[in-house]
């Protein structure tokens, strides 16, 4: 049970390289496809100009305290008033961004080809990875484990004895997934395709949903109490003055 | 933002490149990058390098971004009426000066990238060059029909109005600008030098908060909002006087409240000068005087009235000391002047 397994070099030299070198070889491979499909999106006129709203209302709100009582409040009427203020967003206007989505050609083509850049490789990879390299003891984690793991981790070694720290190459393809990131933005530069697992937490919300962030400034705006710090600089000033003279 | 180790980098290189040493090409990327006006420079340079056959194969694709550099550093420095013919096609240079025409540069360019929109805009900044606004109108109109949300355009549009003296033109490009890019600090910043030489303080002080709003820490925003809320009282004085002379009774009530505005705009403008004192650490001399003068027209203002007390602070005649130990520092000749002012302006309250 609690034996030490001794694994063969040739593990190491036919299992794990190669399948980090895989691995590699395939982001390479993704990052010029995704280049070479990118498509350019010409930005929306009313997308660029609520982005450029929310910046200044979110100006308006960090650094209040630096204009006068009258023009804050009328700036802030300007932004959140019923009628025609910038920040406000009619009920019927409030789209469901999956409708929004699904309705835009442009958008949903954008959406499936990243999504398919993402997907397929991975899913390829990992059948792979299931086919050749399974049944076997690959690796040793250096910590132990919960039995939990070992129907993720041991993939084809079916002893219930074999301590769960020793796992089959599926758990290695894991760790080359999320680890060969730094490695690809150190070659690649910043920006590239093969951000898995940054991607995987965009997928949660949709960048530009603009009545959300819309409305989320018109409250924090609605909310704000208006202190003008400027008479305290005149105290600041003396001061200011008074050690430079000392 | 520039960092102070970029600029220390970039003042190194232009030393080490006006002395003969190596590395214009390092300096002309560092150029581009922090976008310090130095066209000049970048001309020299950068012609000697496209001048250089050997030189410039070594680019390769950068090539191409550094004729768009050299031409825009060409404009600055007019030289587009320089006509020294560089023969491209046999690249042999046909003469001692080594400067290239700038309508090769131009045409460099859009051979190889027809249709492109940033070479459009070298044309269209060519024949603003050359003064022809009509011709340059076009093509910039031709090119927001393609690409509708183009900054530079916008900018250059407004930039042919300033040129041409149309300033109320070009208040109306950069309001329609802003409609869209409300975020653009440079923008409102133009917006308000143009209105303040058009003297409409009260616009240019709206200016100004937005730059304050974006960027509250710049000492200089806070002094022009402060200038501008002087100069506003100012315009307000003068408006006393216009309706003294026409409306007797009603001008008496409007007087009050004229004054009341002159008042509120003054106590606003003291209070960021004395914001610009904290933020620049009591060296600006310009909020110094301000806060003498604000003070002084305060206190003129409020002669008759007792019934508000205003805190006696120190502020100006720790100002007024501070000025006088400056220009004993640096312009002693003109310091019986100041000390001349500040009598009168101590008398006075």
């Amino acid at each position: 049970m609690a034996e030490d397994l001794v694994l063969d070099r040739a593990i190491r030299d036919w299992v794990l390289i190669p399948l980090s070198v895989v691995m590699v070889l395939i982001g390479f491979l993704r990052y010029f496809v995704s280049k070479l499909m990118r498509s350019y999106q010409t930005p929306d006129r009313k997308v660029v100009k609520e982005g450029q709203v929310v910046l200044r209302a979110r100006n308006l709100r960090v650094a209040a305290g630096f204009i006068p009582t009258k023009s804050f409040w009328s700036r802030r009427v300007y932004f959140t008033n019923e009628e025609n203020g910038l920040l406000h967003v009619p009920k019927e206007q409030a789209q469901n961004p999956q409708a929004q989505m699904f309705s835009d050609p442009n958008m949903a083509m954008d959406m499936m080809k990243k999504n398919i850049s993402m997907i397929v490789p991975q899913t390829l990879t990992f059948t792979w990875v299931n086919f050749f390299f399974s049944g076997f003891v690959a690796a040793k984690i250096p910590f132990p484990l919960t039995h939990r793991f070992r129907g993720m981790l041991q993939n084809g070694i079916d002893l219930s004895t074999v301590d769960v720290s020793y796992v089959s190459g599926r758990s290695w393809y894991f760790l080359n997934l999320f680890g060969l990131r730094g490695l690809f933005s150190l070659i690649l530069g910043e920006e590239n395709a093969t951000d898995d697992a940054q991607r995987m937490m965009q997928m949660g919300g949709f960048g530009f949903d603009p009545t959300k962030s819309l409305s989320a400034e018109k409250d924090s705006l609605d909310i704000i109490q208006h202190e003008w710090i400027l008479p305290k600089m005149e105290k600041r000033a003396e001061d200011v003055l008074k050690k430079l003279l000392k | 933002m520039v960092g102070a180790e970029e600029a220390a980098r970039l003042d190194r290189l232009e030393i080490q490149v006006e002395n003969g040493g190596g590395g214009a090409w390092e300096y002309l990327c560092l150029v581009r990058k922090l976008k310090p006006r130095r066209s000049d420079k970048v001309l020299k340079h950068g012609l000697a390098i496209l001048n250089d056959p050997k030189a410039r194969s070594n680019l390769g694709g950068e090539e191409w971004t550094l004729y768009e550099q050299v031409a825009f550093a060409a404009f600055d420095c007019q030289q587009h009426n320089v006509a020294k013919v560089f023969s491209l096609s046999l690249s042999l240079p046909l003469h001692i000066k080594s400067e290239k025409h700038l309508m090769d540069c131009v045409a460099v360019l859009s051979k190889e990238f027809p249709g492109s929109l940033r070479v459009g805009r070298l044309e269209g900044m060519l024949l603003e060059a050359e003064n022809s606004w009509a011709e340059a109108e076009k093509v910039y109109a031709r090119l927001l029909e393609d690409n509708p949300l183009d900054q530079i355009i916008y900018k250059r549009k407004v930039a042919i109005a300033k040129a041409q003296g149309d300033l109320k033109v070009a208040v109306d490009f950069l309001n329609k600008y802003l409609e869209i890019f409300m975020s653009d600090h440079d923008a409102w910043r133009e917006l308000a030098e143009i209105y303040v030489s058009l003297q409409m303080y009260k616009q240019a002080a709206f200016c100004y908060e937005e730059l304050l709003l974006s960027q509250p820490t710049v000492s200089l925003y806070h002094l022009a909002y402060a200038e501008a809320n002087e100069s506003q009282c100012i315009e307000y004085s003068g408006f006393i006087i216009l309706l003294f002379l026409r409306f007797l009774l009603t001008a008496f009530i409007e007087q009050v409240l004229y004054t009341m505005g002159g008042l509120e705009n003054l106590l606003t403008a003291k209070k960021y000068y004395a914001s610009t004192i904290t933020l620049s650490g009591g060296k600006n001399t310009r909020a110094l005087y301000g806060i003498c003068l604000c003070s002084a027209a305060i206190s003129q203002l409020t002669k008759g009235r007792s019934k508000e007390e205003k805190e006696s602070s120190d502020l100006p005649s720790l100002a007024a000391e501070a000025l006088l130990r400056d220009y004993k520092y640096r312009a002693p000749k003109k310091l019986p002047l100041l000390n001349s002012m500040l009598k009168n302006m101590k008398l006075s309250s």
